[in-house]
C-alpha cells in the first residue's frame, strides 16, 4: 500500500529519466512513453479502488513520522484527481505520438510530459504544504519546458508572459509557507488542521489564508490573476496545450479547495465570501472574453478561465451539496477542456488554421470530427445527457439550497455565454463554407488518423458516460465531499490516533 | 435547397436511417394507440427507473391523457414527415443526416411529454432545443441558416436555463421532483416562492411557444428545410412550452396572476401575429406567423380555469396540429415542383398537382374553420369559452374575431389562390407531388374532415382524457358539429365575412401593413440583434481593458491584489501585531543588513549593467554573510555558490542583450503608480512578518530534528540529514528541477525553428 | 533583529515588485533575484534568529547541547535557492532568445502571441 501512494509520482519520473538517459528511436521512444503512461494510469486504479474501498490511505516517506517527516495521503478527491491526470496523460501521450515532430521529440519532450505528470501527481497526494511547493515547483519548470520546446517565436513570446506571471505565484506560495511555519511551527498539513486554530491572531491567520489563495489563485487562473493564460496556452503545439488545459489550473483548484477545507477553517465566513467574489468575476470575465476571441485556441483558454470559476464557486458555497459539483466539475472539466483542446488540434491540421476566419466546412469534410466535437462542447455548455449537465445542475441546486439567488443568476448567465461561445466555434469551424479554395493539405493517414483519433473519441466516450450514468461519480464525489468537510479521518490517517 | 434531385439516388444510410426512424414512430404511435382506452378510462400508466438517487432523480416517464394525446401526434405526424423528407432531400449529400436529427428530435420531444420527473423533463427540453439548432442550421453554409439556428438556440436555451431553476425551486419547495406528485399535491400558489417559480416557468414556455415578444426566432426558423419546419414549427417543438403550461396547470394555474398574463400574452400574440401573417408574400413565412397566432390561442385558453376553455385549447391543438403541417409539406410540395414560395408568383396549380390541391383545400378550410371539418369545432369552442372567461367577454371576443377572420384570410392566400386562381409564373413547370411526399398532407388533411364529422372519438377518447389531466379532474367532453343558433354561431359567421372582405383587399392591406411594420421602432428581433452587438462591444471592451497585451499591465493587477487583499485583511479583522521582546540587534548586523538594502536598491536607480550585477552581487552577498552570522553556514555556502553562478550566467546573458535605456516604467505618472505598489507591496509584506514572529514558534519539529538526528539519521549535521534524509522527498524535487531547467535551456538554446538538422545536439 | 530583518525584506520586497514591473524583462529577472532572497531571507526570519551557533552536534554527543539555530527553515531554505536558482537561469535563457527571436527584451513590445490589431478587431466579431 505504501508503495501505491508514491507511485503515481516514481513512475512518471522513472519513466522520464529512462527516456532522457536513453533516447531512443521513434519507436522505442513512443512505446516507453504509452507503457509509462498505462503503468501510471493502472497504479492510479489501485488506489482509486483502495481510497474508494477503505477510506483515506496515508504514508511516510521514509517511514519518518509525522509530523516530523513527509506525508503522502490519499483521500477521494486526491485518488480521483490522480486518476484523471493518468488518462489525460495517455491520451495527450498518444496523441502527441502523431502531433509532436520529430525535432522537438528528440529534444526530449516525452521526458518533460512524464516529469510534469510526475509532478501533478505529487501535487495531489503530498500531505505537506513545502513538499506541495516542491512539487508545484517541478511542474511548472516542466510546463516552461513544454512551451519553449520548439522555439518559435509565438512560444518564445508567450513563454515570457508565462514565466513572469507563474513566478510571482511561486513566491507568494513559497513565502505563504513560511508564514506558516512561523505561526505553528509544522509543514504537515494534518498537524496544521490541528494547530492553526490554537493560534491567537485569528485575523492573521485569515492574511495568510489569502496570501495562499492568491499563489493558488495565479495558478489556478482567477480574476484578476489569470491574464498569464489566455497570453499563452494557445503558444505551444497542441498535444501541449491540451494537457495543460487539463491538468495546471486544476491543481491550483485542487489546493485551493485541500487547504480551505483542511487548513483555512477559520473565517469561513470571511473566505467564502472573498472566494465567491472572486469566482463569479472570473465566471463573467472568462466568458466575455471568449466572446470577443476570433482563434479556437484563445477562445477556449478563456473558457478555461469561465470554468475554473464554477469550481471555485462550489467551493466558496461549502455546502456538501456544493463540494460535491466542485469535485464533479473539476473532474468532468479536465476530460471535457482537454478533449477540446485535442479536437482543435485536428481541426488546425484539416484547416492549417485555429483562426475562425480561416476554418469551415468541416461539418461536410469530416462528419465525425464535428460529432466529436459536439460532445464535449454541448458538455462544457451544460446541455443533457452530457457531464457538464450535471456538474452545473449540482451547482445550481446547490447555490438555491444556500439561498444565494445572484449565484444562480451569475451560473445561469454564463452558461447561457458558454452555449453562445461554444455554437460560435461550431458554425464557424463546422458550418460555414471555407473563406476561399483552401491549399490542399495532406490527408490523414491511417495510423494518424487513429492516433489523434483515439483519445478524443476515448474521452468522449468518458463524457457521454458520465452523461447518461451519473450516479457513480456523483456517489463518490459526493464521499469525497463528505470527507473534506469533517477532516478527521485524513488527520486520523496521517496522524495515527492523535486527535 | 429544395432543388428536385430528379436523378440523384437515395444514399443508403438515408434509406436506412428514414426506414429506422419510421420504424420507431410508428411503433411508439401503435403502443400509444393501445394505452388509449385505458387511459380514457383513467389509468396513467407510469415507469420509474432511479437515475440519480441521491438527488431523487428518476427516469420516470407517466402516460396519462395529456401527454397520450401530445405523444401520438409527435409520433404520427413524425411518420408522415420522415416519409415526406425522404423523398424531398432525396440526393441531398446531407440528406441521412437530416434524418437522424430529425429522429433524434423526435425522442427528444416524446421524452419531454411522458417526462414524470422535472430533471428529465429539463433533459429532453434542452435536447429538443440542441436537435432544432442542428435542425434549423441544416442549410449550414448559408449564413442566414446559421443566424436563425443560433437565434433559436440563444432565445430557447435561456428560457431552458429558466426552467431549469424554476423546477428546482418547485422541487426544493414540494420535496420531491415528480411532476405527478406535484400534480396530486395540488396548488403552489400560497408557497412564497411561487412568484419565482411562475416567472421562470412561464419565461420557458414563453420562449419556446414563441409568445410575443419572443416569438421573433419562428420566422427566422424558417430558413430550415420544409419538412423540419411542417414537425417542428407547427405541430411538436413549438407546443412544448403549451404543454408546459398545460401540465403546471394544477401546479400553478388558478391565480390572477396565471390568468392575467396568460391571458393578455396569449391575446396580444394572436392579434398581432396574425396581421403580421398577412403581411408576407413568402408562404411560408405566412404560415409561420400564423403559427405564432396559433400558439398565441393555446396559451391564451390555457390561462383559463374553466372547463371550457381548456376543452378549446386542447381540440384546437389537435386541429391545428393536422392543418398547419398538413399546409407547411404544401407549401414544401409547391416549392419542390415550381422552385418558389413566392404567393403572387404562384396559381392555378389545381390544373397540375390535384391531389395536393385537394390536401391544401382541406387544410385550409380547416384553418379557417369552415364546417363540416375539425377546425370548425375547434373555432365554435373557442368562441364559447372566450365567452366564458372573462365577465365582460366584448373585448376578447371581438380580438379573437380580428384574429380569427385574418387567419381565415392568410389560409386563402395560402391555400386557395395559389391553386384556384391565376396563373403560375414560376421558374419551373409544375407538376403533380410524388407519392410520398403526398401521403403526408392528404393524410393530415384528410383526417381533419374526418374527425370534423366524426368527432365523439376524437373528443371522447382524446380530448377528454386531456382535459382531465390538465385540470386534475375529470369533465365530460361533447364534441358536436351542431349546437344549434348560438352566439359563437354568429361569431363564425361574423368571422367568414370578415375573413371574405380582408382577402378580397387583402394586396391593399398587405401594403398598409408593410408601411406600418416598417415603422415600428423596436421589435423583438431588434432588440435581440441589439442585444447581441451590445455583447460583442462589450467583450471587444474587456477584453482591450483586461488582456491587453501588456505584461506590465498584467503584472501591475497580479501584484496589486497582495497589498489590496491581504493588507485590508490584516486591518480589518485585526491581524496585525509587533514583536514583544524582540531579540537585539549586534551591532555588526547593521552594515550587512543596509549594503543588502542598497544593493537592492540600487539596480533601480542604475542604467549600468556592470552596476547593477555588481548590486546583485553585493546582496547576495550580503545575504550570506546575514545566514552565516546567525548560524546557517551551510545556506551561507550554497547561497554564495549559487550567488556567483547566478552572477556568471547574468553577466554572460547581458552580453548579448543591449543597453538598459532607462525608459523602464513609462513616463512620471507610471514610475509613481509603480513606486506606490512596490511600497505598498513591501509595506504589506513587512506587516505580515511583524505579526507572524509576534506570536510564539512550536519548537517541537526542530527539537526533533536536532534530537534525531545522530541517532536515527546518523548524521552530525542536522540540517544535512534533514535535507537527506528527513524531508528527502524535497530534495529529490529540487534535484528534478534543476535537470529540467537545464534540459529545457539546452532544449530551448539548441532547438531554433526551421534550423537544420546538423545544429541539433545528440 | 526581528523587527529589522522584517523591514529589510519589506524593502527587498518593494525594490523587486518595481524593477518586475520594468519594461526590460532582463530588470524583471534582477527583481526576480531580488525578491528570492528576500523570501529566502522570510523563510530564514521565521524560524526566530538568534545569535546561534549551527545546528550540529558536537563529537562525542548524542545530540546538541544547548540551544541551535533553526534547522528545518535552513533546510527549507536550501531547497528554495536551488530551485530558485533553476528557475532562474531558464528565465536567463529565455531572455537571450527573446533578443535573438523575437528583436527585443520589452515585454510590451512583445506581441505575437495577442497581437495588437486584435484589439480593432475583436471589435468586429464574424
Amino acid at each position: 500500500m505504501r508503495g501505491l501512494l508514491i507511485a503515481p509520482v516514481v513512475i512518471p519520473l522513472a519513466t522520464a529519466v529512462l527516456l532522457l538517459v536513453l533516447r531512443p528511436s521513434r519507436r522505442v521512444e513512443h512505446a516507453l512513453s504509452a507503457l509509462g503512461c498505462v503503468a501510471l494510469l493502472g497504479a492510479a486504479l489501485m488506489l482509486l479502488v483502495r481510497v474508494a474501498g477503505g477510506g483515506v490511505a496515508a504514508m511516510q516517506l521514509g517511514d519518518w513520522a509525522a509530523p516530523f517527516g513527509v506525508s503522502f495521503v490519499a483521500d477521494r478527491l486526491g485518488a480521483a484527481m490522480v486518476t484523471v491526470t493518468a488518462v489525460i496523460g495517455l491520451a495527450v501521450s498518444v496523441f502527441a505520438m502523431a502531433e509532436i515532430d520529430d525535432r522537438r521529440r528528440r529534444f526530449g519532450f516525452a521526458g518533460f510530459v512524464q516529469i510534469l505528470l510526475g509532478g501533478v501527481c505529487g501535487a495531489f497526494l503530498t500531505g505537506d504544504v513545502f513538499n506541495l511547493y516542491v512539487w508545484y515547483e517541478v511542474m511548472l519548470i516542466a510546463s516552461f519546458a513544454l512551451l519553449t520546446l520548439g522555439g518559435e517565436r509565438i512560444q518564445i513570446d508567450g513563454a515570457v508572459k508565462y514565466v513572469a506571471l507563474n513566478m510571482i505565484s511561486t513566491l507568494l506560495f513559497l513565502s505563504g509557507c513560511g508564514l506558516l511555519y512561523g505561526l505553528t511551527g509544522t509543514l504537515n498539513m494534518a498537524d496544521l488542521h490541528a494547530k492553526l486554530p490554537a493560534v491567537a491572531n485569528q485575523g492573521l491567520v485569515t492574511a495568510v489564508a489569502v496570501v495562499f489563495a492568491i499563489g493558488f489563485g495565479i495558478k489556478a487562473a482567477l480574476f484578476p490573476l489569470f491574464f498569464w493564460l489566455p497570453a499563452s496556452y494557445h503558444t505551444p503545439p497542441v498535444a501541449v496545450s491540451a494537457l495543460f488545459a487539463g491538468l495546471l489550473t486544476k491543481v491550483g483548484v485542487y489546493s485551493l479547495i485541500r487547504f480551505f477545507t483542511l487548513i483555512f477553517t477559520g473565517d469561513a465566513a470571511f473566505t467564502g465570501a472573498l472566494l465567491a467574489a472572486a469566482a463569479a468575476f472570473t465566471m463573467v470575465t472568462g466568458v466575455l472574453g471568449a466572446a470577443a476571441q476570433n482563434e479556437m485556441r484563445r477562445i477556449l483558454g478563456f473558457h478555461i478561465v469561465s470554468q475554473i470559476g464554477y469550481m471555485v464557486m462550489g467551493l466558496a458555497i461549502a455546502t456538501p451539496l456544493a463540494l460535491a459539483g466542485a469535485v464533479f466539475y473539476t473532474l468532468h472539466h479536465i476530460v471535457v477542456k482537454a478533449n477540446l483542446f485535442l479536437v482543435s488540434g485536428v481541426v488546425r491540421r484539416l484547416s492549417g488554421s485555429g483562426d475562425l476566419a480561416r476554418t469551415g466546412g468541416l461539418y461536410a469534410q469530416a462528419p465525425l470530427l464535428a460529432a466529436l466535437f459536439l460532445v464535449p462542447a454541448f458538455s462544457l455548455a451544460g446541455f443533457p445527457p452530457l457531464s457538464g449537465f450535471w456538474a452545473k445542475l449540482f451547482l445550481v441546486k446547490a447555490a438555491l439550497e444556500a439561498q444565494a439567488p445572484w449565484i444562480v443568476a451569475v451560473l445561469i448567465g454564463v452558461g447561457l455565454l458558454t452555449v453562445y461561445s461554444m455554437t460560435k466555434i461550431w458554425a464557424e469551424v463546422f458550418w460555414k463554407a471555407p473563406p476561399e479554395p483552401r491549399a490542399a493539405l495532406p490527408p490523414l493517414r491511417g495510423g494518424e488518423r487513429a492516433l489523434l483519433f483515439g483519445p478524443i473519441v476515448g474521452l468522449a466516450a468518458i463524457t457521454v458516460a458520465i452523461g447518461l450514468w451519473p450516479a457513480p461519480l456523483f456517489d463518490y464525489a459526493d464521499a469525497a465531499a463528505r470527507e473534506l468537510a469533517d477532516p478527521r479521518d485524513y488527520v486520523a490517517a496521517v496522524l495515527g490516533s492523535r486527535p | 435547397m429544395a432543388a428536385d434531385h430528379a436523378g440523384a439516388a437515395s444514399s443508403p444510410g438515408a434509406r436506412a436511417l428514414t426506414a429506422i426512424g419510421i420504424a420507431i414512430a410508428l411503433g411508439f404511435a401503435g403502443a400509444l394507440a393501445s394505452l388509449v382506452p385505458a387511459v380514457a378510462g383513467g389509468a396513467a400508466p407510469s415507469v420509474a427507473v432511479p437515475w440519480l438517487p441521491a438527488l431523487g432523480v428518476a427516469l420516470a416517464f407517466r402516460v396519462d391523457g395529456l401527454s397520450l394525446l401530445f405523444a401520438l401526434l409527435i409520433s404520427g405526424i413524425g411518420a408522415l414527415v420522415l416519409l415526406y423528407a425522404h423523398r424531398y432531400l432525396r440526393g441531398h449529400p446531407h440528406a441521412a443526416r437530416l434524418q437522424l436529427f430529425l429522429t433524434l428530435f423526435m425522442l427528444s420531444m416524446l421524452g419531454l411529454v411522458l417526462a414524470d420527473d422535472a430533471v428529465v423533463l429539463f433533459v429532453f427540453w434542452e435536447l429538443t432545443t440542441v436537435t432544432s439548432y442542428l435542425l434549423i442550421g441544416f442549410d449550414s453554409e448559408s449564413a442566414k441558416s446559421r443566424r436563425a439556428a443560433l437565434q433559436a438556440m440563444l432565445v430557447t436555451g435561456s428560457g431552458g436555463l429558466a426552467l431549469l431553476v424554476g423546477l428546482l425551486i418547485l422541487g426544493g419547495v414540494t420535496g420531491t421532483l415528480r411532476i405527478s406528485e406535484w400534480i396530486a399535491a395540488g396548488s403552489v400558489a400560497g408557497q412564497v416562492a411561487y412568484t419565482a417559480v411562475f416567472a421562470l416557468v412561464v419565461l420557458a414556455a414563453f420562449t419556446k411557444s414563441a409568445q410575443f415578444p419572443f416569438h421573433f426566432w419562428l420566422p427566422g426558423a424558417m430558413a430550415a428545410p420544409t419538412p423540419v419546419s411542417a414537425y417542428l414549427h407547427s405541430a411538436t417543438m413549438v407546443k412544448a412550452g403549451v404543454y408546459l403550461l398545460m401540465r403546471m396547470h394544477p401546479v400553478l394555474g388558478g391565480t390572477e396572476l396565471w390568468f392575467w398574463t396568460l391571458t393578455v400574452a396569449g391575446s396580444a400574440t394572436a392579434l398581432w401575429a396574425s396581421i403580421v401573417a398577412l403581411r408576407q408574400t413568402d408562404l411560408k413565412l405566412a404560415l409561420a406567423y400564423s403559427t405564432v397566432t396559433a400558439l398565441g390561442f393555446l396559451v391564451l385558453f390555457v390561462g383559463a380555469e374553466i372547463g371550457i376553455a381548456i376543452t378549446a385549447a386542447v381540440t384546437f391543438l389537435i386541429v391545428h396540429a393536422f392543418y398547419k403541417s398538413a399546409l407547411f409539406l404544401v407549401v414544401g410540395i409547391v416549392d419542390h415542383a415550381t422552385g418558389t414560395r413566392e404567393a403572387q408568383r404562384l396559381g392555378g396549380l389545381a390544373r397540375t398537382m390535384p391531389t395536393t390541391a385537394a390536401a391544401a383545400g382541406l387544410a385550409a378550410l380547416s384553418m379557417a374553420g369552415f364546417p363540416p371539418l375539425l377546425g370548425f369545432i375547434g373555432k365554435e369552442l373557442k368562441y364559447e369559452a372566450a365567452l366564458a372567461i372573462v365577465s365582460q367577454p366584448l373585448v376578447l371576443a371581438t380580438l379573437l374575431v380580428v384574429a380569427n377572420a385574418l387567419t381565415f384570410a392568410v389560409a386563402a392566400v395560402v391555400a386557395f389562390r395559389p391553386f384556384w386562381r391565376g396563373e403560375p409564373e414560376t421558374p419551373r413547370m409544375p407538376h403533380e407531388a410524388p407519392r410520398r411526399m403526398r401521403a403526408g398532407p392528404l393524410l393530415l388533411a384528410a383526417a381533419g374532415f374526418a374527425f370534423g364529422v366524426y368527432p365523439e372519438l376524437v373528443g371522447r377518447y382524446l380530448v377528454e382524457p386531456a382535459v382531465a389531466a390538465i385540470r386534475a379532474t375529470p369533465m365530460e367532453v361533447d364534441l358536436k358539429l351542431w349546437h344549434g343558433v348560438n352566439v359563437p354561431l354568429a361569431m363564425s359567421v361574423a368571422t367568414a365575412l370578415l375573413g371574405l372582405a380582408i382577402y378580397a383587399a387583402h394586396e391593399r392591406v398587405r401594403a398598409v401593413l408593410a408601411r406600418a411594420v416598417s415603422a415600428l421602432p423596436l421589435t423583438g428581433e431588434r432588440a435581440f440583434d441589439a442585444s447581441l452587438d451590445a455583447l460583442r462591444s462589450f467583450a471587444a471592451f474587456q477584453t482591450r481593458i483586461l488582456q491587453g497585451g501588456s505584461l506590465r499591465r498584467y503584472l501591475f493587477a497580479t501584484w496589486l491584489v497582495l497589498p489590496a487583499a491581504v493588507g485590508s485583511v490584516l486591518v480589518l479583522r485585526g491581524g496585525l501585531a509587533w514583536p514583544a521582546s524582540p531579540s537585539p540587534v549586534p551591532v555588526y548586523a547593521w552594515p550587512i543588513v543596509l549594503l543588502v538594502a542598497a544593493g537592492s536598491i540600487a539596480p533601480i536607480v542604475t542604467t549600468s549593467r556592470l552596476a547593477s550585477i555588481a548590486a546583485l552581487g553585493l546582496v547576495g552577498a550580503g545575504v550570506s554573510l546575514l545566514y552565516l552570522l546567525f548560524g546557517a553556514p551551510d545556506v551561507a555556502m550554497t547561497q554564495l555558490l549559487v550567488e556567483t553562478l547566478t552572477v556568471v550566467i547574468v553577466a554572460v546573458v547581458l552580453l548579448r542583450l543591449p543597453r538598459f535605456s532607462g525608459r523602464d516604467h513609462p513616463g512620471s505618472a507610471g514610475r509613481a503608480r509603480d513606486a506606490a505598489l512596490a511600497i505598498a507591496a513591501g509595506t504589506t509584506v513587512s506587516a505580515l512578518l511583524l505579526a507572524v514572529l509576534a506570536s510564539p514558534l512550536d519548537p517541537s519539529l526542530s527539537d526533533w530534528f536536532a534530537a534525531n538526528a545522530l541517532p536515527a539519521g546518523f548524521g552530525r549535521n542536522v540540517v544535512n540529514v534533514v535535507i537527506v534524509d528527513f524531508r528527502a522527498l524535497d530534495t529529490l524535487g529540487e534535484i528534478t528541477v534543476v535537470t529540467v531547467a537545464a534540459c529545457a535551456a539546452y532544449a530551448l538554446l539548441k532547438l531554433r525553428p526551421g534550423a537544420s538538422s546538423e545544429q541539433e545536439g545528440a | 533583529m526581528e523587527v529589522l530583518l522584517a523591514i529589510l525584506i519589506g524593502v527587498m520586497f518593494g525594490a523587486s515588485v518595481y524593477l518586475m514591473l520594468s519594461r526590460n524583462w532582463v530588470r524583471y529577472l534582477f527583481g526576480f533575484i531580488v525578491i528570492s532572497n528576500a523570501v529566502n531571507l522570510l523563510l530564514f526570519a521565521v524560524g526566530r534568529v538568534e545569535l546561534g551557533r549551527p545546528a550540529l552536534v558536537p563529537p562525542g554527543l548524542a545530540a546538541p547541547d544547548g540551544p541551535v539555530a533553526n534547522s528545518l527553515p535552513q533546510a527549507l531554505i536550501l531547497t528554495a535557492i536551488v530551485i530558485g536558482f533553476g528557475l532562474l537561469a531558464f528565465a536567463l535563457v529565455l531572455a537571450s532568445r527573446a533578443w535573438a527571436e523575437l528583436g527585443t527584451v520589452d515585454v510590451d513590445a512583445m506581441r505575437v502571441a495577442e497581437p495588437r490589431e486584435d484589439a480593432a478587431r475583436e471589435g468586429r466579431d464574424a
